[in-house]
């Protein structure tokens, strides 16, 4: 049980305008006896309750459209008055799980850091479940799976970490995805190329390795697209390996024949190389912008390759290994080269001050040096990556402690970098929480605003941005190839791009955070541009495009990434729509649906019928409209966007019609309007992101009891218009962020 | 009780299914004989088109056709029922009630709470003389956000099999991550003997953490400890076993296939060699997550899986999911025959196992948990048992457990046995 309980809120003194509010306009409902939806509002209130209030009144979600409401000055005093009783009460830090694992990125991005070694974790270690959209925070498990995939990544990574070669000749196998269009020259491949792919690898030691190279083969095993004769470059870091001939089989000849002998095998040193294969550009190849419109090939039924396409390269060995030598790893490890105790005791200690984050004493070096002498450094690395120290996050008590305290500073530490680096802190910051200095006026901030132009913080991107806007599921979006034949995964990763370079652009630019709504530019490469039907956009490269209204584009609403992954993969759905708005821009998610769903009347098959008037129908179902009147009308706002992103005006020969409106009440059609009419009140806005971003920070769901602290940091970044590192700092500097209780 | 199928002719229409059909009245009290060596469990997502799945009046049915050729070893029931799983969040407690018909605890916090699921109780028990005690398999890569039904931590949704009340276990979609945890990375008892002392210092390490911590907090760090204590026995296991033929000959799995199909089957395929090779006699595997939208073009269906099950009768729609459901069958079709062709001693792998393959919803359009689709393979069959009554999917559990020689006298809210499986 919690050992705080939520101070009474006295609502008693008449002066407060709510008590007046909430009899003309509440209290019909919200009474002792009938208490709809358990809230009584003609007695003394909780905290807890209050905040309820408070959001249901501040996004004007009550009372329900189409009663009376209140004038915008009252909603305005009343929560004005309320929140500040709510914000002037003792805070309540609330508590963080003592014990939380570094999840699968986490632990990634600490091995880049600590060792200079970039692994794919996929191999290693299973995907993190989520929890309040996050997946950093059900992280408190360790079963005897786990705990052996641990022992067997560790034994990879310190492998390579200090160069001994495997127990056995592995491999590494990297597919095109099917509906990659590889006609034309790819993002990450060289000028003059087309199609093909390039994957970063780790060669494990000095030695021979096997390359092969496949190509893409239709249902009946032909190699598919492969009329003219073509060249197909396999190189290395760039260099030429090989060139090899594509040539259609003659006569009976079959087609296995064809890249039967795409292998080669020769030395490579161990480390990080990049593999690439793709086929030369024919020199009288049309260039890609003069095909109008784009068309995607890699459906064989509908839209042929017109030339053949690589399947997948694959990296086989090490065959006769010898350590490798100089890898960057190395370097980074090996602070030391003498084979003595003495400099493994160096390498150790330098390696475990940042894998355990806190200095290190002689207790804490007695094991690893053990190991070492056992095993050499190999065995030490591993057993360290494998010692709970590293491998969890943990936050203790003080002794003595009752109820809120602040955590150490070197807890605080870790919370900064697993916060904007999702990953250990550097040595600038550890050193800075050794002396107990960052909360010395000032430091703290300069940290934050250092460590977001780090590069690290490219994780504010890719792991917190790409789960709040869904972006991570783009990889599970398959649109119905007969209604969208040009859907195919340049557009997929075009999509991904386009917002998070937006996100980036907010963050390194440090602009106001409202223009992630309403941008007047985005990100475009020619694939993409094409996609939404603006010229002059060419070649692969992503670059900055200034919008006008007419685009229908700029700003995340209109991005195609948000709006296809709400899709179905044969239509939109305004109710995933609308409830993507309603969770993670709104920040009034709606609650679930009841335990027993009533079923959906039958579906008339003579009887044509749009999309609006079927959920619609759903909608007259009484125990699905009070939720389903709050989430359609805003999904439908964004009709003109069909299930990939494009721009229609009209579906099926008739007019889109969309028009919706918001819980507050405002109506408005189309998405340029639904994106005002967020707009007019911004707080609602950056009060979701501040609750995402301290979800995410905490690795906890957000309570009611930091409604204050979210408020606050929404108050403070206002005063500095909403600029994402004033929003951050505020975070950082939140009592939730600073603080913790006991149980 | 009207017949059984020993009176009936073993098969009355060649390639069908003609699965003889018993009337059942009431669980029974007794369960049959003929001791089996291994379970498994295997899950497909949002129900089924019931209509198509449940066998007619001369035994056959459209989505469970491609168990043909092993349809002596089937038995389908009809009318089972798992009541705990209903909720505000009915994918999340399809899926986390199905092995352990118990009430999932409504937090998307870490505080959730479920109850153990069977194959873990069959894997503290039988499990206990293998390398492995039981394996989790799955096939979703990645995981996704917002597709989690509202309330409830995705652990519900997605982890089939649970340890304790608050451990759900992961499961292992790669092939060669499986290939690895069953044959180990190549290094042998070297190896194995590193990771031994490793463990040993981390044990006291954490036993060390304990000694500062609060009561709950103390809880925690005891399950890290069991954690440590199986993997070190799982270590022993392997180190009696290392050298073994069986062990080097298998092909080490390098990626991921690309298709759904081709990775199922290298999934089962690894199934296979676990059970032949005696690592494990308890399987799970999930062949895909509740409110899935994987598409199924390989069999014609380009609509996801998960709007189509909302199918509000449209026959189309209807006919679509059996699709799926039916393609799922086949694929475990391909397991089951597998099984059958591999010896084991003087029977078939498939002869001493009972797999249990089914849904822990009934009708998705309406995210109900009555009538699921439930069938049992192996040591069974062929029979179509029909309960007159809605009764506990429970009672299969204990059945299972109870064949596998683990004696209980409840399992959740089971009310009896399933005395003719």
């Amino acid at each position: 049980m919690l050992g705080f309980v939520f101070p009474l809120l006295v609502v008693a003194a008449a002066a407060q305008p709510q008590v007046a509010m909430f009899r003309n306009y509440c209290t019909g409902c919200h009474n002792a006896k009938s208490a709809a939806g358990g809230v009584a509002l003609d007695k003394e209130l909780t905290s807890d309750v209050a905040e309820r209030v408070v959001r249901k009144l501040r996004t004007r979600q009550m009372p329900p459209a189409g009663l009376p409401r209140p004038q915008e000055p009252v909603y305005e005093a009343v929560v004005a008055s309320m929140t500040g009783t709510l914000d002037r009460a003792k805070a309540d830090p609330g508590r963080t799980d003592t014990f939380r694992r570094l999840n699968r990125t986490e632990y990634r991005n600490a091995v880049r850091d600590l060792l200079d070694l970039d692994v794919d974790v996929s191999s290693l270690l299973p995907a993190d479940e989520s929890s309040h959209g996050f997946d950093n925070v059900t992280v408190g498990e360790l079963s005897p799976t786990l705990l052996e995939k641990y022992l067997a990544a560790a034994s990879k990574i310190s492998r390579l970490a200090v160069g001994v070669p495997p127990n056995a000749a592995g491999g590494h196998t990297v597919f095109t995805k099917p509906d990659l269009t590889q006609e034309g020259q790819l993002d990450g491949l060289p000028l003059g190329s087309r199609g093909g792919v390039t994957t970063p690898y780790n060669f494990p030691a000095d030695g021979e390795y096997e390359i092969q190279v496949r190509l893409w083969r239709d249902r009946d095993e032909r190699v598919e697209g492969l009329l003219d004769p073509h060249e197909l470059e396999l190189a290395l870091d760039g260099e030429r390996l090989k060139l090899w001939g594509v040539r259609r089989p003659q006569g009976t000849e079959p087609h296995h024949l064809v890249d039967k002998d795409f292998n080669v095998r020769l030395a490579v040193k161990g480390g990080p190389h990049d593999i690439t294969a793709t086929f030369l550009k024919r020199s009288g190849a049309l260039p890609e912008s003069e095909r109008q419109p784009y068309q995607a090939r890699f459906n064989a039924d509908r839209h042929p390759r017109a030339q053949p396409a690589v399947y997948s390269v694959s990296i086989l060995g090490p065959y006769n290994a010898s350590g490798p030598t100089q890898t960057p790893s190395q370097k980074r490890l090996l602070v030391c080269a003498e084979k003595t105790g003495a400099c493994a005791k160096r390498i150790l200690r330098t390696v475990l001050q940042r894998a355990y984050r806190r200095p290190v004493t002689e207790a804490d070096l007695s094991q690893p040096m053990r190991f070492y002498s056992q095993g050499g450094l190999e065995m030490a690395l591993r057993a360290v990556l494998t010692s709970p120290q590293f491998l969890f996050r943990i936050e203790r008590d003080p002794a003595g402690v009752n109820g809120p305290y602040w955590i150490s500073d070197l807890e605080l530490a870790t919370r900064l970098s697993f916060f904007l680096w999702s990953s250990i802190p550097d040595e600038a910051l550890l050193a800075a929480a050794e002396r107990k200095t960052l909360r010395q006026p000032g430091v703290l901030a300069q940290h934050v605003r250092r460590m977001l132009k780090d590069r690290r913080a490219s994780a504010l991107v890719d792991n917190f941005a790409s789960q709040w806007l869904y972006l991570r599921n783009l990889d599970a979006v398959s649109p119905d190839p007969r209604q969208f034949p040009d859907f195919d995964d340049n557009l997929r990763q075009a999509f991904r791009r386009e917002t998070e370079m937006l996100v980036d652009d907010v963050i390194r630019s440090d602009r106001s955070v409202l223009d992630l709504l309403r941008a007047n530019y985005t990100f475009l490469n020619e694939r993409l541009a094409k996609h939404y039907g603006i010229p002059g956009v060419y070649g692969n490269r992503f670059r900055r495009v200034d919008l006008d209204p007419s685009t229908h584009r700029g700003g995340l609403l209109s991005h195609g990434s948000v709006l296809t992954v709400t899709s179905y993969s044969t239509r939109t759905s305004p109710v995933i729509r609308g409830k993507w708005v309603l969770a993670n821009i709104l920040g009034t998610p709606p609650p679930p649906p009841p335990a027993q769903v009533p079923p959906l009347k039958e579906r008339s098959a003579t009887k044509a019928v749009t999309l609006r008037d079927r959920v619609a129908e759903h909608r007259a179902n009484p125990a699905c409209a009070g939720c389903h009147n709050l989430i359609d009308p805003v999904g439908f706002a964004l009709e003109n966007y069909d299930a990939v992103g494009r721009w229609r005006s009209q579906e099926e020969g008739v007019d889109v019609d969309a028009t919706g409106q918001l819980p507050d009440g405002s109506r408005f059609d189309g998405a340029a309007q639904l994106q005002q009419a967020v707009l007019k009140r911004p707080e609602n806005f950056v009060s979701t992101l501040a609750e995402k971003l301290l979800t995410y920070a905490l690795g906890r769901g957000v309570e009611n009891f930091d409604a204050p602290a979210v408020r606050r940091a929404v108050r403070e970044s206002q005063t500095k218009d909403f600029r994402f590192s004033a929003l951050v700092q505020a975070i950082v500097e939140s009592t939730p962020f600073q603080m913790r209780r006991t149980s | 009780m009207i017949i059984t199928g020993k009176h009936l002719a073993r098969r009355t229409l060649l390639g069908g299914l003609a699965l003889p059909l018993l009337d059942s009245m009431t669980p029974a009290f007794a369960a049959a004989p003929k001791p089996v060596k291994r379970l498994g469990y295997y899950y497909i997502p949002m129900g089924a088109n019931i209509a198509k799945w449940t066998p007619g009046a001369d035994g056959n049915s459209q989505i469970l056709a491609p168990l043909a050729k092993v349809r002596d070893h089937v038995t389908v029931i009809t009318n089972l029922e798992n009541k705990n799983a209903y909720s505000p969040g009915n994918h999340a407690t399809a899926n986390s009630g199905f092995l352990s018909c118990a009430k999932a605890k409504m937090t998307e916090g870490s505080d959730y709470e479920l109850g153990v699921t069977v194959d873990q109780i069959a894997a503290k028990e039988i499990g206990r003389e293998t390398p492995l005690p039981s394996l989790e398999l799955a096939m979703d890569l990645h995981n996704s956000v917002g597709n989690c039904d509202n309330g409830f931590a995705c652990v519900y949704q997605n982890s089939l099999s649970w340890s304790s009340a608050n451990s759900p276990l992961p499961a292992e979609a790669h092939p060669r991550l499986v290939f690895e945890r069953l044959f180990g990375d190549g290094g042998g008892s070297a190896e194995l003997a590193k990771n031994a002392s490793i463990l040993d210092w981390i044990r006291s390490d954490i036993a060390g953490l304990q000694k500062q911590l609060g009561a709950g907090d103390r809880a925690k760090v005891g399950n890290y400890l069991e954690s440590v204590r199986e993997v070190e026995r799982r270590i022993q296991m392997a180190e009696k076993r290392a050298g073994d033929p069986a062990m080097r000959d298998a092909d080490r799995p390098i990626g991921v296939p690309a298709s759904y199909g081709d990775h199922a089957r290298l999934m089962f395929d690894l199934q296979v060699l676990a059970f032949q090779a005696d690592i494990t006699r308890v399987l799970s595997f999930q062949m895909a997550r509740e409110a899935s939208t994987r598409t199924y073009p390989e069999v014609g269906v380009n609509d996801p899986h998960h709007p189509l099950s909302h199918h509000s009768n449209d026959p189309e729609k209807l006919e679509s999911l059996a699709k799926v459901n039916a393609y799922h069958v086949g694929l475990f079709a391909y397991f089951l025959e597998k099984l059958q062709a591999a010896r084991d001693g003087d029977a078939t792998l498939l002869d001493n196992c009972l797999l249990m393959f089914g849904s822990g919803m009934g009708n998705p359009d309406v995210h109900d948990h009555e009538n699921l689709p439930i069938l049992v393979a192996g040591a069974t069959g062929p029979r179509h048992i029909r309960y007159k009554e809605a009764t506990p999917l429970a009672n299969v559990h204990l059945t299972l457990l109870s064949r596998a020689g683990v004696r209980m006298d409840k399992f959740a809210d089971s009310n009896g046995l399933v005395a003719e499986l």
